[in-house]
């Protein structure tokens, strides 16, 4: 019993990762359409700004808020300058100008801080008597954190979707951009906003997930996590908030239990159950569990 | 003085131009229908006055050129109800609404346009909560029309309100036309490749040739030319 409920705990932290992801995903898919895979290195690079900066003396805190910038900055940049520019053309265009990024980025993190592990250093007291018990299993700071990140991010968003004017125009600029801009909403700034939103979410997910990560922060840290949140953005139809957050807790509960019980599949295959549940969400249920199918009469 | 003042636009898509050399005058309180074939460039004119494509040349509301940003356009106040309606389907009836008044700021009245609109398009009032996408063509079109209204445009533009449309909805929606452009003296242009009923309303009709004016007057001097009547009002 206490083992499975560490299991379950640990799923639903590392859960809460892939869905803080995702969300970063289904933001961008929303305002753009577009699938960014590069959101797990633009994670990369702001996480890592977040350790360069605790190095110079910054609290934990205020590093991890100023990788949430730089991940803002960065990613709204590169929807103006790279992404847009292609985007009219094709879809394979946008897709791999996402891919040049996500190699572009990781070789820059490299280049930069070096292949080598660093130590992040968690947002809160998280040393081994930092804990609280639940059902009998050890609940420690920075797995708390996670949880509570995703739930602020989670409610964030909807405040921000259903009850603000800017939420609206992103709505409308995702639904039909031209219709957007003949009523006068700045559809450039709304689709820079969207991605920026984006990078400074996963920059969050990228900043907590590393304190958890077995490995620490390291130039692959962020891939497997960027795969549990494909799969959990895919669980939750792409463009549903409630879905991604959904979809992240159920890909992060199951691997956990495979990775736990599944005597032959065992912790280094972690990975392969993410890619395996892509390819059945593909399969079965393309539109995922919460994705808006097209209801429109022409 | 023209509420609206078009003179010398071109535009295109690319390279070549598609529309060349347009001037039209929108006077101030009156209707002004635009006739052309299919693949005229009535749309691209439309497109380039909102600013949507680049476009060289002038275009004057109350005698001040205005700039070539869409929101540029739309404070200048002009609006387009564009050809398909650019129905906001994903978001609901009231929100499509909302989004049209995206540049105003004075909440209180906007709050009485949507209560105005929906009670001129009962069939709005109706489906506030409903998403948009599940709309009728003609429930479509008329939510098109509020959404342009929302902006509180000087001049409205119209392109092909009535396509694909029953005759019934169409007399309906330019009866409605005619009674906004009475009580607020809104200027419109109004695109049409049939346009039988718009040219009640006008006072200037143009008509547009493989992206030129070729021609431009009356309602009246439109009708009594048999070749034109036959080509442009189907009778
Ligand atoms: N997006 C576009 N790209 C390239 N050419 C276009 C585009 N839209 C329209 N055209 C061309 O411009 C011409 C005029 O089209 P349009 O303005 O839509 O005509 P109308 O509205 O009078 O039917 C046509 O020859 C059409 O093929
Ligand atoms: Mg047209």
């Amino acid at each position: 019993m206490e083992l499975f409920v560490e299991r379950l705990l640990a799923g639903v932290t590392n859960g809460s990762i892939f869905a803080l992801l995702a969300l970063a995903l289904v933001m961008v898919y929303r305002s753009t359409g577009t699938l960014n895979f590069a959101q797990g290195e633009f994670a990369l690079f702001s996480a890592f700004f977040a350790w360069w900066l605790v190095g110079t003396g910054l609290p934990v805190w205020a590093a991890v808020i100023a990788g949430m910038v730089a991940g803002f900055v960065l990613c709204a940049a590169a929807e103006r300058a790279l992404i847009r520019p292609v985007q009219r053309k094709s879809e394979l265009a946008t897709l791999i100008v996402a891919l040049g990024l996500f190699s572009g980025l990781n070789a820059a993190v490299a280049l930069i801080w070096g292949t080598d592990t660093k130590v992040m250093p968690s947002i809160v007291p998280n040393g081994l008597e930092d804990y609280f018990e639940l059902f009998g299993a050890r609940v420690y700071g920075d797995t708390v954190i996670t949880w509570v990140a995703l739930a602020a991010v989670t409610i964030l968003m909807t405040l921000l979707f259903t009850k603000t004017e800017l939420g609206l125009h992103m709505r409308a600029v995702a639904d039909n951009a031209e219709s957007a801009a003949l009523t006068g909403v700045n559809t450039s700034r709304i689709l820079m906003l969207g991605w920026g939103l984006a990078g400074a979410i996963g920059a969050l997910a990228g900043s907590l997930a590393t304190p958890l990560a077995p490995e620490q922060l390291s130039v692959t840290t962020m891939f497997p996590i960027f795969i549990g949140a494909c799969a959990a953005a895919l669980l939750g139809g792409l463009d549903s908030l409630a879905g991604a957050v959904i979809g992240g807790l159920i890909i992060g509960v199951v691997e956990a239990m495979v990775t736990g019980y599944v005597p032959l599949v065992g912790g280094a295959m972690q990975q392969t159950t993410a890619m395996v549940l892509i390819v059945l969400i593909l399969v079965v249920r393309p539109n995922g569990l919460f994705g808006s199918k097209e209801l429109e009469r022409v | 003085m023209s509420a609206l003042e078009i003179s010398g636009l071109s535009a295109g898509y690319g390279a070549a131009d598609v529309v060349r050399d347009i001037s039209i005058s929108v006077p101030a309180g009156e209707v002004v229908v635009v006739l052309g074939a299919n693949g005229a460039g009535k749309t691209t004119t439309m497109r380039a006055i909102c600013g949507l494509i680049d476009r060289r040349g002038s275009i004057r509301v109350d005698g001040v050129e205005i700039g070539s940003k869409p929101a540029d356009v739309v404070n200048a106040g002009v609006s387009l109800v564009p050809q398909g309606r650019g129905t906001l389907g994903t978001l609901t009836v009231l929100d499509n609404l909302r989004v049209g008044a995206a540049l105003r700021r004075d909440r209180a009245a906007i709050e009485e346009d949507i209560e105005r609109w929906t009670s001129v398009f009962p069939v709005l009032a109706e489906r506030v909560d409903q998403r948009a996408g599940t709309l009728s063509g003609g429930e479509q079109q008329m939510l098109a029309v509020a959404r342009a209204l929302m902006a509180r445009p000087r001049v409205l533009l119209c392109d092909e309100p009535s396509l694909g449309l029953a005759p019934r909805i169409v007399q309906h929606l330019f009866a409605t036309l005619r009674d906004i452009n009475s009580e607020d003296a809104t200027s419109m242009l109004i695109v049409e490749q049939n346009a039988e009923l718009a040219m009640d309303l006008a006072s200037s009709v143009y008509l547009l040739e493989v992206g030129r004016v070729v021609r431009s007057g009356t309602p009246a001097s439109f009708r009594e030319d048999t070749e034109l009547r036959r080509a442009y009002l189907g009778y």
